[in-house]
């Protein structure tokens, strides 16, 4: 139920407040009704949210805000309105806030939910918003939580950990009655993927391929996971094999340790959360794939792996700023040009 | 003899497959070429080196020791349900291998798999004295309970050390379910010298073994001291068993299910009983490991998972048929 280190799975998330059923029930009817409550006609449009689970309303712009998701609080904190409760994904931060985000947090202190979701701890801090977009609660947890306060949850048409950091940046933005800073800040972070892109015309159309190898599975990051997204994001296309392994609903596809040449990339990017990964630098099979050979590995360890992880408004220029001389490095395909993280990890050919 | 030979067979067999077959195809052209020159960067040569060899390696090592260790707990306990995995032996060395990586702050680190022998040894002499081994009035029944218990604590407690921890869950799951995977990581050398002892021991005190289960009066008269060889016994256990869990983490059953069949094969002797247990824990490991490479490729199926697919109904069969007292 829990945690690939932060590289991809969130836990998954259960009740675990001690409600009796009868209250169960009673909540679930409450919820329902308070959708009714008149709301004021100016904010009637711009706070109504309709995703997942259904349609939330907010009365007014949300100012005490819980965030569920794993990785809202960086949102939240970026919009200038830190969360009275943040959720502990992975990494030794307090209040599971990283270093990128830390600044915004300002003399806030939160409560860190750490593991499955305790409705009561929610509740203690009498929140006008819910935010549990990226949090993989379940339905009937939406319901309970929702006569709390309104809940967000993410788009329909979105996997659970699969809300774009855009996306989630205009939703709270609008939700917190905050929509013309969102806005900025989204086209910010756009422009500085823009400006990577024309310091870098030769980077669109090669193949880029964000892998991981843990306990002896080595395996490749897909579709709408956060980290393939940021390599197309710069323009670079998944090689044709893991194009192939792609399913919308699965963030990764284990390989085979008999075959790795989906991997074999123009630039290909190691996941990791540690900074020393002795199996993987021992792995022989990574020798035979063309991206070794040629110097097209950059490694990301722990700090940088959470920002792409993370993939938020606020990791991703730590993430940017940080990578784009790696990738530089590793695309030529010569080994002269060394790539400092991959030679720091021992990967270097 | 014919039994016999088809021990050997069955090995063979499996060996031969284990090599051959697999996502990536290999041909006899292949092994020859890595033979005469290897290319590290040819990807045929690096899996046959670095995935095959050494997986079958691990397969046939572990698979041994874990069918001479089932025999050899069963013909102690008198218990045909007992098994390293049963009788929470793997959980012990598992649960010690976490505890290290808990204080140590390392997961991977090579010199936590060393922790399994003491883990091992703890838990088969917990299980043997919480059911009732040295008062010599231990039950098959007490003793599978004692270790089922013992095994439910430990398990429980790996998992907690994880998520204490935060750890991830690959890690550790080599530690709750085992498998061949990551063979070529492995300490295989010094596991086999090991396994090699366990061997050794095992089959030296075997005759007194077999004495002890005539009941503790006939063997004093025999003149075997039953205490020195249970502890014997209980020692190479250890060595067997903590060598499988340091290479391949808990096989689940193997040990278990593989002594009832040599037993059939070659006779209730408790010598060349242990010598077709080793062979057929090894075949059957094999296949195992192969079936799991093959069902769902190209991702895998671990070797712990697949033994428990077929150790489980051969558990409930065994324990519908058992009769207090009796072996096989």
């Amino acid at each position: 139920m829990i945690v690939r280190d932060g590289l991809r799975v969130k836990p998954a998330s259960g009740l675990r407040g001690g409600l009796s059923r009868r209250a169960f029930f009673a909540g679930a009817a409450a919820a329902f009704t308070s959708a009714a409550i008149r709301v004021p006609e100016a904010y009637a449009k711009d706070l109504t949210f309709k995703h997942a689970f259904g349609e939330s309303v907010l009365p007014r712009p949300a100012e005490r805000v819980v965030s569920l998701g794993f990785t809202s609080h960086d949102t939240l904190l970026a919009l200038g309105t830190p969360p009275v409760a943040t959720r502990y994904w992975f990494g030794n931060h307090p209040y599971g806030v990283w270093p990128w985000a830390q600044p915004y947090l300002g003399d806030t202190k939160p409560d860190m939910l750490i593991g499955e979701v305790s409705i009561e701890r929610v509740a203690a801090q009498e929140p006008d918003l819910i935010v549990a977009i990226g949090s993989g609660i379940s339905e009937a947890e939406y319901q309970v939580l929702s006569q709390i306060a309104p809940v967000l949850m993410h788009d329909a048409a979105d996997i659970t950990y699969g809300t774009p950091w855009d996306a989630m940046t205009l939703t709270l933005g609008r939700a917190l009655g905050k929509s013309a800073e969102a806005e900025t800040l989204v086209a910010g972070v756009r422009e500085k993927f823009a400006a990577v892109r024309r310091r870098h015309p030769d980077w669109a159309g090669k193949t880029g391929v964000a892998g991981y190898h843990w306990g002896g599975e080595t395996g490749a990051f897909i579709g709408a996971d956060t980290r393939a997204r940021f390599l197309s994001e710069l323009g670079f296309q998944p090689t044709s094999k893991v194009a192939e392994l792609s399913s919308p609903s699965e963030f990764y596809a284990r390989l085979s340790p008999e075959d790795l040449s989906p991997l074999d990339a123009d630039v290909l990017i190691w996941i990791s959360s540690f900074d020393k990964v002795p199996d993987l630098v021992d792995l022989p099979m990574r020798k035979t794939l063309r991206a070794h050979q040629e110097g097209r590995e950059v490694f990301a360890g722990s700090l940088l792996a959470a920002g792409m992880s993370f993939g938020s408004v606020l990791s991703l220029p730590f993430v940017l700023e940080e990578l784009e001389t790696e990738i530089t490095a590793a695309i030529d395909g010569r080994t002269e040009t060394q790539v400092p993280t991959a030679t720091r990890a021992g990967l270097a050919p | 003899m014919k039994n016999w030979l088809l021990l050997f067979g069955l090995l063979a067999v499996s060996v031969a497959v284990s090599l051959f077959v697999g996502v990536r195809s290999i041909s006899p052209a292949d092994v020859w070429q890595m033979i005469v020159d290897f290319d590290p960067t040819d990807p045929a040569h690096v899996t046959i080196a670095s995935i095959r060899i050494p997986r079958t390696v691990v397969g046939l090592i572990c698979g041994g020791a874990l069918g001479a260790a089932g025999m050899t707990m069963q013909a102690l306990t008198r218990n045909p349900l007992a098994d390293p995995g049963v009788l929470g032996i793997n959980a012990g060395a598992a649960f010690a291998v976490t505890l290290g990586a808990l204080l140590s702050g390392r997961a991977d680190a090579g010199f936590l798999t060393v922790l399994a022998f003491p883990g091992a040894a703890i838990a088969s002499f917990a299980v043997f004295a919480l059911g009732g081994g040295f008062r010599g009035n231990a039950s098959p029944v007490r003793m599978t309970l004692a270790g089922a218990a013992l095994s439910a604590l430990l398990v429980s407690l790996v998992t907690a050390i994880v998520l204490m921890r935060g750890l991830s869950l690959e890690v550790v799951r080599f530690w709750v379910v085992g498998s061949l995977a990551e063979a070529n990581a492995r300490p295989i050398l010094a596991m086999s010298i090991a396994v090699l002892a366990g061997a050794i021991a095992v089959l030296s005190i075997a005759p007194k073994l077999e004495a002890l289960s005539l009941g503790d009066a006939l063997s004093r008269g025999l003149g075997t001291n039953p205490l020195r060889v249970q502890a014997g016994s209980l020692f190479a256990v250890t060595l067997l068993t903590g060598a499988a869990v340091a290479l391949a983490g808990p096989i689940a059953f193997l040990g278990l299910m593989v002594p009832p069949i040599a037993r059939r094969l070659v006779g209730a002797s408790l010598r060349p009983g242990l010598l077709a247990a080793a062979l057929l824990g090894a075949s059957i490991l094999l296949l195992a490991d192969i079936a799991g490479r093959l069902v769902f490729a190209p991702a895998e199926i671990r070797a712990g998972v697949m033994t428990a697919l077929i150790g489980g109904p051969v558990f409930v069969l065994i324990a519908r048929r058992l009769s207090p007292g009796t072996v096989g």
